[in-house]
């Protein structure tokens, strides 16, 4: 990144590939939406770039990319938020023929993975976020806490909180799979 | 140990970070409590189904983008910082003014070392002349060897640092010196070499330079502290070669972490799993 910050701007090209995976999987969680994910992380390069000078060789070049990530998800919630965007029945994954509504379907599963991508996504999004940044992302607490403002401490409770939150989630959708509808 | 403070703990139970009598606690707590025994086993389904989520995979798309617009940014977009600028102005300058082959630089620098000595003598007043005590032949014989040594590492040094890449630099500067010296000083400038050199091949000689050290605590905290750290895939096996050959458990965390990040290179994963099957 000093390299990026210096100008040379094929370095982009070697950040781009040691990066693009987990930052892709972040935004791909958060959104629950690949292909807005892999808009969204063409922006982070495109920000990297544009906001090189600011980048300080301070800490991780991990936490600086997380940082940037959480402010284009930010953007984006927020556009969406503005700009309603009318959802597109063929995103989802079961469309049955005969016009049956797809989440009627895919409440009926009882297919564990399934079942855990639903209580996942009925999180709110600062619990799903936490989660998502412990466990798939593999941050400590002490650099989610920098990322979030918060100490390792507080952010060690939010992610016991988060995962006490799903597990109650996941449970109550396997007791009950059609509530993944409500 | 009541149940909300077993239920809060569950986590650092299962990662084994809690302190050893409240890990003790806990375990007791849950042989007896089944409301708690329940809440535990809830949450291993959860984590192992959590875990199981498969890993988003993005398109061709992505990569295809991106280099799209790698290749077409904006000039305002890749303009160079000023600093960058400025080098490039210099280094532009003196491309110009400089001889551009390697043995016509070399004799430039002699020319300019010579000149600057020879400027040297003319300007300094000579000093005050020394009285040479007599000393006995033995003395003599010794300080006679100890200049031929002093003038032939001179030489050395000099030729192989005027001709010679930053890796054999680093490699002569060693040997000249002292390859069995385990200086504190020069150790630590090892390690801030191995630290912070941008250059890989220094990196990997600075640690190359550090194997002789490695039964040392400090040296071996250094190399750790510098894995976390280090960005080439190929210093990081090479590091991960030296703690393994350290036989240090102490590494089993950092190569631990290792195996679990996801933007660390998938041949460096592979060997911290092996170094970690060796520790």
């Amino acid at each position: 990144m000093l390299a990026v910050r210096a100008g040379e701007l094929s370095r982009l090209g070697d950040l781009f590939e040691r990066h693009h995976r987990p930052l892709f999987g972040f935004l791909a969680r958060l959104t629950r939406e690949p292909e807005v994910a892999e808009d969204l992380v063409q922006i982070v390069f495109q920000r990297m770039l544009k906001y090189r000078h600011t980048y300080r060789d301070e800490g991780k070049f991990s936490a600086w990319i997380y940082h940037l990530a959480r402010r284009v998800a930010t953007d984006h919630f927020n556009r969406r938020k503005r700009i309603p965007t009318p959802t597109d029945p063929t995103t989802f994954a079961d469309v049955s023929d005969d016009g049956t509504p797809a989440a009627d379907e895919q409440a009926a599963k009882s297919d564990e993975l399934n079942l855990m991508q639903n209580a996942l996504a009925a999180l709110p999004s600062e619990k799903r976020e936490i989660l998502i940044l412990h466990r798939f992302q593999y941050l400590p607490h002490d650099e989610i806490g920098r990322l979030l403002n918060i100490s390792a401490g507080t952010a060690k409770t939010r992610v016991h909180r988060a995962l006490a939150a799903l597990r109650d989630c996941f449970f109550k959708l396997r007791r009950n799979p059609s509530a993944a509808t409500s | 140990m009541n149940c909300h403070r077993t239920q809060d703990s569950f986590i650092d139970y299962q990662t084994g970070t809690l302190p050893p009598h409240e890990n003790l606690a806990v375990r007791a707590h849950l042989k007896t409590c089944l409301t708690c025994q329940r809440q535990w086993a809830d949450l291993q389904q959860t984590l192992l189904a959590l875990d199981k989520l498969p890993e988003p995979e993005p398109t061709p798309r992505l990569r295809a983008n991106f280099y799209a617009f790698l290749e077409e940014a904006p000039l305002e977009h890749v303009a160079p910082s000023p600093f960058a600028l400025a080098r490039s102005r210099i280094d532009s300058f003196f491309a110009a003014i400089l001889p551009s082959r390697p043995a016509l630089q070399f004799a430039l620098t002699i020319a300019l070392l010579i000149g600057g000595v020879a400027a040297g003598m003319r300007l300094i007043p000579p000093s005050a002349p020394t009285i040479i005590t007599r000393t006995d032949p033995a003395t003599q014989q010794e300080l006679a060897s100890l200049r031929a040594r002093v003038e032939s590492m001179d030489e050395l040094v000099t030729s192989r640092l005027l001709t010679q890449p930053a890796t054999n630099r680093l490699r002569s500067v060693l040997a000249a010196l002292n390859e069995n010296d385990s200086n504190d000083r020069t150790l630590a400038a090892l390690l801030n070499t191995l630290a912070f050199d941008p250059s890989v091949n220094v990196r990997l000689t600075a640690l190359e330079a550090l194997y002789a050290h490695v039964d040392r605590a400090p040296v071996r905290s250094g190399v750790m502290t510098a894995l976390a750290r280090e960005p080439s895939p190929l210093v990081q096996v090479a590091m991960i070669d030296f703690v393994v050959a350290s036989r240090d458990a102490q590494a089993s965390p950092t190569l631990t972490r290792l195996t679990r990040d996801p933007s660390i290179d998938a041949v460096v994963r592979q060997a911290a799993r092996r170094g970690l099957a060796q520790l």
